[in-house]
């Protein structure tokens, strides 16, 4: 309960002065295509040399918190996913704002993420010591296993064809081998020197699926433009508010998964919220209505890409050790005051820490706050002429793509990878299992090859990989998920083919 | 329209070249970008921000310089990159890790090797330490010798990569302790490898000091030895190898410093030199640096090229093998 | 006849090249050194080119189930643009400077596909406008902001 004593501390001016301006920059940043919650992050580090430690931190946690729910606005209204989190937002999200829902997708999506986000922060707060404890069991053969299990979700993920969802994947998961290999150093599949750093993933990204999106708008032409006005439709928080309570469920499903897979060190963020996304369909009713602007998917999507925050941060503050990219620079800016996250930091600074976690607490209700006052004026994008949508995502995704690591060659793999998956889509291959691939790819190979050598130095790979009650656990879940969905491909085989005969 | 296109064209290019002619006298007109060839928040990146935050004063370089990050291969990436397509401008400068990016160039694979870079100035040094789990059987460096000479292969000691410096430590310890060890390189650098070591993944590890200092504050690790001629100032109480009887010198301690690619303006390479060693001198620096648990160690640049020459020499030596 | 048969050829094209891709993929991975460092990619391969020859073999039987193809309308109206956008991204970005190129390409992209008319002053004054208003967004955003140093070559 030490954290109440703090709350005062957010609320002095400079204080929340800073946490208002982490939140509102934060949300602009997190929408801005190209930039990851790392990179704005990363951004705002300059600014905290000249703060107090305190200052600088909650800076730093308001930006982290709403850069991860603002990337859901780019990826509601322009189908431009901002970061890996993002990517599940974009399947029912965009949809709905095409169909004139963009007011109601963002005040979900942002009423989620806040409720997500508290809870996860609420565990950070009060589960601390076991959740350190958690993270540590998750080793490399543990990791191995749940990439296998993404992988296993890749062939049902928006895509109507298992074969070509599996193969989409494959495409993911062999772009996810191309530059170096980061353990032996060797070279693979550079076939242009654009490739030597490998394919970045916020570049592929806005690539998939931003670039397909302004090629659709080319082929409708120049004149049929007029015909399709979207209205943009209003609506009201309180009908977002009792939405989001029809959809406990996926609620539910998104917090849960976000903060549990936000804790394992080196996977969480990046697959939180595809993750989510697969498990509510599964325990869905209308599991037929998933992709075609579904609240389910969005609200598990949202709530489990921001409950993954605070428990993200458990490995760095308990065991300095940060547990993803974002927490390692937050790291920085403790380390820059000369604070060391661990024992130092409750029992010598719990000013600092407390008035950090704290703030994120206020930030997730702040960030929800301003999300849903401009969600409305936000929503009119969809109104904006096709001609000028399709030049203005086209831009954006050259300058987003440029600005991840101000490189030329980023580019162009955005632009190749979006024309080829275009075309790809035509032929019913989809985008997010590719993209899926391409984050599970590294995971799984590094993983894989850490854990062999490990097993070859000790006991050998068979007691390595399947030994040991968490290994066994995650089997299970992997083949439960393969089951599963070969069950629903049966059935809904058996299914179309009546309807093929009724018709 | 064309005309004027071409015209202005011609002047601007008139412009460019004029500021070339001028010596360089005005350097730096804009900003200028750093690349570090490993992710935010990692020890390099988070050094690199601190020493260069000065760079906008007026007694620096008035310019500020923004950090670019390329991670990827323990390095390989980002140094491909500042060899080969960086533009040699003065305006793209690149950290170095050393003895990485000598040890990545002799085993080959890499498109740099020492002659591609012109160093600048050196901030830091970092000595690789020998970590193991805070309730690890293990006491003293002996300890793990013994049980790497008892058991061959079955040591598991988890480094941030492949020929980066605590590769090269292990690869010393084998050889001064006639032993094997099992190393594990890991994908996510030092922070990934310490994991593994505080997780119990692995028996040891060799890990940075800066990064090992913290842990043992926050109660994680035992620290048995350090990497270098002699103790360190921030773990007075730790041994260096040689100390504990294996003979392992300085060759793995992590240099960092700032390099230009090949090719810049000599002019640049002399005003850069000038003044990048007293900004690191300053005060503010040397006082976050410390904060951080970061020790710094600053060269010229004359004296950065004698530690490179010799570093090539002592790894040529060591990985001729391999 | 042909307007069953223009799907089903492209499903072949398509598909092959998704085959002849992973076949080239398996024959590099299975023949460059070092091993170990292809293992992964040989795994992938394998199952790439199982997955990507089932497919070809589908679409060559016609039994293709998903996926619409293009039609020869839809493909005259995106070749300008899309044209427009390659030229734009592998060429002017770099050639002529970012925000010099990005303001050229957005106009062009803007008078292909806007419906207003072509022959009025109003709509290209409209156009020169929105084109303006979108550069200094860009410009606030990226240069300003964020302060990213993008490529300025022969222009801005």
């Amino acid at each position: 309960m030490e954290f109440i004593f703090y709350f005062g501390d957010v609320f002095t001016p400079v204080n929340f002065g800073l946490l208002l301006l982490g939140t509102i920059g934060g949300l602009i940043l997190g929408a801005t295509p190209g930039l990851s919650p790392t990179m704005a992050v990363a951004l705002l580090i300059p600014f905290t040399f000249q703060l107090e430690a305190a200052q600088g931190l909650i800076l730093l946690g308001a930006a982290y918190t709403s850069t991860v729910a603002g990337g859901a606005v780019s990826a509601i209204l322009l189908k431009i996913p901002g970061a890996p989190a993002n990517i599940a937002t974009t399947l029912d999200g965009h949809t709905m704002a095409q169909k004139g829902e963009g007011a109601k997708a963002l005040q979900l999506s942002f009423l989620s993420s806040a409720v997500g986000g508290i809870f996860g922060v609420l565990l950070l707060i009060f589960l601390t010591p076991v959740l350190a404890k958690w993270a540590l069991a998750f080793g490399p053969s543990h990791l191995f296993w749940l990439a296998i299990l993404g992988v296993t979700v890749i062939g049902s993920l928006d895509s109507r064809s298992v074969v070509k969802g599996l193969l989409s994947g494959c495409i993911g998961l062999w772009l996810a081998t191309i530059g170096f290999d980061d353990i032996m150093g060797a070279q693979r599949f550079i076939f242009h020197p654009a490739l030597g750093g490998g394919i970045n993933i916020i570049a592929a990204l806005i690539g998939l699926f931003a670039i397909p999106q302004v090629i659709t708008m080319f082929a409708k032409g120049r004149h049929n433009d007029g015909a399709e006005v979207i209205q943009v439709r209003k609506h009201p928080i309180g009908a977002a508010l009792s939405e989001l309570m029809r959809n406990k469920r996926a609620m539910g499903i998104g917090t849960i998964t976000g903060s549990i897979i936000g804790l394992i060190p080196g996977v969480g963020g990046q697959i939180a919220g595809l993750v989510a996304y697969d498990q509510s369909r599964k325990f869905s009713p209308e599991r037929a209505k998933f992709g075609t602007g579904h609240p389910e998917g969005l609200v598990a999507a949202e709530s489990a890409n921001n409950a993954m925050v605070g428990p993200s941060l458990v490995p760095l503050l308990t065991l300095s050790i940060p547990g993803s990219p974002t927490a390692a620079v937050l790291l920085g800016g403790l380390l820059i005051h000369g604070i060391f996250p661990g024992t130092d930091l409750f029992d010598n600074h719990p000013d600092v820490a407390w008035t950090f976690i704290n703030s994120m607490l206020i930030g997730q209700v702040l960030m929800c706050l301003f999300g849903l006052y401009v969600a409305g004026v936000a929503a009119r994008v969809a109104q904006v002429p096709q001609s000028v949508m399709a030049a203005v995502v086209l831009g954006l995704a050259v300058f987003g793509s440029y600005s991840v690591q101000s490189s030329m060659g980023d580019v162009y793999v955005m632009a190749a990878l979006g024309v080829m998956m275009y075309f790809l889509e035509r032929f019913g291959f989809s985008a997010a299992p590719l993209v899926l691939g391409l984050i599970l790819g590294p995971i799984a190979e590094a993983n894989f090859i850490q854990g062999s050598m490990i097993a070859n130095a000790t006991d050998g790979m068979t007691p390595y990989f399947l030994g040991g009650s968490l290994n066994l656990f995650l089997i299970a879940v992997v083949i439960a998920s393969i089951a599963y969905s070969a069950y629903m491909e049966l059935r809904s085989r058996r299914f179309t083919s009546k309807e093929e005969i009724m018709a | 329209m064309k005309n004027l296109l071409a015209g202005a064209a011609i002047a601007l290019i008139g412009l460019t070249t004029s500021a070339f002619a001028d010596g360089h006298a005005n350097y730096p007109e804009r900003p200028i970008m750093m690349m570090v060839s490993y992710g935010a928040g990692g020890a390099t990146d988070f050094q690199a921000r601190i020493v260069t935050m000065t760079a906008g004063n007026e007694d620096a370089l008035g310019m500020p310089i923004a950090i670019l990050n390329k991670p990827g291969a323990g390095g390989r990436v980002g140094w491909n990159w500042l060899a080969g397509q960086a533009e040699a401008d003065g305006y793209t400068l690149g950290a170095y890790n050393v003895p990485h990016f000598i040890a990545q160039s002799i085993k080959g694979g890499v498109e740099y090797s020492a002659d591609s870079f012109e160093p600048i100035a050196n901030w830091g040094a970092d000595p690789a330490v020998l970590v193991v789990g805070a309730d690890s059987e293990f006491n003293t460096l002996q300890d793990v010798v013994d049980f790497a000479r008892a058991n061959p292969g079955k040591l598991t000691t988890s480094g941030a990569g492949l020929f980066v410096g605590h590769h090269i430590a292990a690869l010393q310890m084998e050889k001064a302790g006639d032993m094997k060890m099992a190393y594990i390189p890991t994908k996510g650098g030092g922070a990934a490898a310490m994991k593994a070591v505080i997780a119990g993944e692995v028996m040891a590890g060799i890990n940075n000091l800066s990064d090992a200092f913290r842990a043992r504050e926050a109660g994680n690790v035992k620290i048995l030895a350090v990497a270098d001629l002699e103790r360190n100032d921030f773990l007075p109480d730790v041994p260096t190898m040689m100390e504990s009887g294996l003979d392992v010198d300085n060759a793995s301690v992590n240099f960092r410093g700032v390099m230009v690619p090949k090719g810049t303006p000599q002019g640049i390479i002399d005003k850069l030199a000038a003044t990048v060693p007293t900004m690191f001198e300053n005060k503010r620096v040397a006082g976050k640096m410390k904060a951080g648990g970061s020790p710094m160690h600053i060269m010229t640049r004359d004296e950065v090229l004698a530690m490179w020459a010799k570093r090539e020499e002592t790894l040529k030596v060591l990985l001729a093998g391999l | 006849m042909s307007d069953i048969s223009l799907p089903r050829m492209q499903h072949i094209i398509g598909s092959g090249v998704v085959a002849v891709v992973g076949i080239w993929v398996a024959v590099v991975s299975y023949t460059q050194q070092p091993s170990e460092a292809f293992l992964f990619p040989r795994l992938i391969a394998t199952v790439f080119v199982v997955l990507a020859l089932w497919t070809f073999a589908k679409a060559c039987l016609g039994w293709t189930k998903v996926g619409n193809g293009l039609s020869v309308r839809q493909f005259r109206n995106l070749a300008p643009g899309l044209i427009v956008a390659l030229i734009y991204v592998f060429w002017a970005a770099k050639g002529l400077g970012f925000y010099s190129a990005t303001a050229i390409a957005f106009f062009i992209l803007l008078s292909l596909y806007d419906p207003a008319p072509h022959t009025a002053f109003r709509s290209w004054l409209k156009r020169v406008i929105i084109t303006a208003c979108f550069m200094a967004v860009m410009y606030g955003l990226f240069a300003s902001l964020l302060k990213v140093y993008t490529p300025r070559e022969i222009f801005f």
